[in-house]
């Protein structure tokens, strides 16, 4: 068990291109950190460049301490579990999971004998020993490859999106598993996933990536109430956060559907801006009908093109106009964040049991305290330190 | 309609089984044919007869011919196999310069017609004293069957995923034991593939066999079946020489029913999701 410390590592390929650029991270002893970004951030190099499997351009990598630029893979006594498992397929499971117990010859047979029991009764694989992974199903493949890892007792386990290619049913099993598991074994852990569902369940601190940046480093309960920018907002939470164009004078903040007076605390973050984004996620508005009006509600009524009704909640789809330049700048972060919206509109989640019908005007309400300022060129959160974090 | 196409199916098939077994069958039965029972102008021959085959095993000439063609094919595959094993992994596996050049390299030998490298070899085997040895011939045989080995095996390697190496080094293992526990048992249907088509080519060549060789010292079978007469200077050897022949075929048969099973399909199903 070692922490493992990553200190301005940036690799860059022959042609110029920088997958990872100056990313620090300090990963405590016995700590699942969870690397996650969209496709093509870097978080799967950076997890193979703390592995060993592709080199370090530049910057430290320290594991237990010891600078690890140079050590091969095989050195390091690191676990991997790979996105496709990788087990080999000539050999039984038994012979998977005691595969890396025979290479140094330094166990006897008796002692891997008790040792792939051991990891084979923690992942209930008992039954399995003497089959082919040809013959096992997806899930069982998993458990093979994290018995692999776990036989080991090594310093670390490198987990890259080994969930990803289960469907979605055994994902959420397979997820609470590995949970219980890293908890039990007490190992630090590095978990690499573009699933922001799985690094907000899983993650003790979770590190967003975005194009090889480092963007935030945080408990998945700060990167959700204080995002640090626009695309941490947009990235963390399912549906993700509204984003509106917000027109300021003074204290007062004009959106597409309503305007409202700030107060003075947050009217000084926005300094001389004119033009800002607003960020506000769809659980923080409410049907007026439903709930009664606090001194940060501000309610408005807005025409709701489509609804959705799931049993435990409703979505109401609300279009709005926007400038052409906030247009263009909230295509971008959606391309970015690989989501599909491309309609201006807000998304409301609101309580099953409101009346709200599709094609209608609506009265609603929105937690005013709840709302994020962005700014619009940089993405920087201008209101984060205001922000609440509730208990 | 759909039994009138399976009835016109079994029909073709027995066509064409039967043009291309016929010259089998028919060496088949003059190997049991004796004597001048050859001339009988007949497909089966009178009366089964096993002297051709007692005849063959006599003549020194095949008996040494047969010893020759084992001796060397095998050789030549063996270290064709070997050489190409561990060239085609570093092929599929590194990149470095040129490397594109040494597969085009490998096909282009390949390709050369042998005969025309039949008379300067002749000249530089009696000069350096190679005429009429086993690695006279081992030579030129691996010219062809290294190559051929080298591109059936780098299409093996290619087909493993990388994974089966990362996972291999994660858990601990130096390359060679990568390669030797992992890749090795993978490939083993590639392995057996090339080995197959070299001990084929080893075999069944004769323009070199005939050429670089002048006694039973290296000849192997068929060149040594060139050289054959009958049991008199007056019978045609027809029946001997089918007899040989036959003998000769049947160990690269038994060959390719060994190898059948060995080259198993999908033996990856099951590493690598999808």
């Amino acid at each position: 068990m070692a922490s493992i410390s990553v200190k301005n590592v940036v690799k860059q390929y022959p042609d110029g291109f920088q997958a990872v650029n100056d990313v620090s991270l300090d990963i405590g002893d016995g700590e699942l950190m969870i690397l996650v970004g969209p496709s093509g951030c870097g978080k799967s190099t950076l997890l193979r460049m703390i592995a060993g499997l592709e080199d370090i351009t530049s910057g430290e990598l320290l594991i237990g301490g010891e600078p690890a630029n140079d050590k091969a893979p095989r050195d390091r006594n690191l676990a991997m579990v790979f996105q496709n498992y990788a087990l080999y397929p000539h050999l039984s499971v038994y012979e998977n999971i005691a595969f890396p117990l025979r290479l140094n010859g330094k166990f006897s047979d008796d002692e891997i004998r008790s040792k792939v029991e051991e990891a084979a009764d923690t992942l209930e694989l008992r039954d399995h020993l003497e089959r082919k992974p040809s013959q096992l199903s997806g899930g069982q493949r998993q458990r093979v490859a994290m018995g692999r890892a776990i036989v080991r007792q090594a310093e670390a386990f490198l987990f890259d999106e080994p969930l990803s290619n289960l469907d979605a049913k055994l994902r959420g099993q397979m997820r609470t598993e590995i949970s219980r598991l890293q908890r039990r074994l007490g190992i630090t852990t590095v978990y690499v996933t573009h699933d922001q569902t799985e690094a907000m369940t899983l993650g003790d601190r979770v590190a967003v990536l975005r194009k090889g940046v480092l963007q935030q480093v945080a408990s998945p309960r700060e990167l959700y109430q204080r995002p640090v920018n626009l695309f941490v907002a947009g990235f963390i939470g399912s549906p993700p956060m509204n984003f509106v164009p917000a027109e300021i004078e003074g204290r007062k903040v004009s959106l597409p559907f309503v305007s409202f007076e700030v107060a003075q605390e947050v009217a000084d973050r926005f300094g001389d801006r004119q033009l800002l984004i607003a960020g506000i996620r769809p659980e923080h508005f409410e049907d007026a009908a439903l709930v009664d009006a606090t001194s940060q509600s501000i309610p408005f009524s807005a025409h709701v093109d489509v609804t959705e009704w799931l049993g435990n909640e409703l979505f109401a789809y609300i279009p709005f106009e926007t400038s052409s330049e906030i247009h263009e700048r909230l295509k971008t972060l959606a391309r970015e964040l690989d989501s599909e919206s491309l309609r201006t509109q807000l998304v409301v989640a609101l309580d099953a049991g409101s009346r709200i019908e599709p094609g209608k005007e609506a009265k609603l309400v929105f937690d005013a305290s709840k709302m994020h300022f962005f700014d619009p060129v940089s993405g920087e959160n201008l209101t984060r330190e205001l922000a609440a974090v509730a208990s | 309609m759909k039994q009138r196409h399976g009835w016109a199916t079994v029909v073709g098939a027995i066509l064409i089984i039967a043009w291309a077994m016929a010259p089998v069958v028919w060496i088949l039965s003059l190997s049991f044919k004796a004597g001048d029972d050859i001339n009988n102008n007949r497909f089966w021959p009178t009366r089964l007869s096993l002297e051709n085959y007692e005849t063959v095993f006599n003549t020194p000439l095949f008996t040494s011919g047969l010893r020759n063609s084992i001796g060397i094919a095998l050789i030549s595959t063996v270290l064709s196999v070997a050489i190409a094993t561990v060239a085609a992994y570093a092929i599929a596996r590194l990149d470095f310069p040129g490397k594109r050049t040494v597969l085009s390299i490998a096909l282009a030998i390949a390709m050369f017609p042998a005969v025309s490298l039949v008379g300067p070899l002749f000249n530089i085997w009696r000069t350096v004293g190679l005429y009429d040895t086993w690695l006279g011939l081992i030579i030129p045989y691996m010219s062809f069957t290294l190559p051929l080995s080298l591109w059936t095996l780098s299409a093996f390697f290619r087909e493993i995923p990388w994974e089966m190496e990362e996972a291999a080094q994660m858990d601990g293992a130096t390359a060679w034991q990568a390669f030797r526990k992992v890749i090795v048992p993978l490939a083993a249907p590639g392995v057996f593939t090339a080995a197959i088509l070299a001990f084929f080519f080893a075999w069944n060549d004769f323009v070199f066999a005939i050429s670089l060789t002048s006694t039973d010292a290296a000849r192997p079978v068929p060149a040594a079946l060139a050289f054959f007469t009958g049991a008199s200077q007056f019978q045609r050897p027809a029946g001997a020489i089918s007899a040989a022949s036959i003998v000769v075929t049947i160990p690269v048969i038994v060959l390719v029913l060994l190898f059948q099973k060995r080259i198993v399909a999908g033996l990856t199903n099951g590493a690598v999701k999808g």
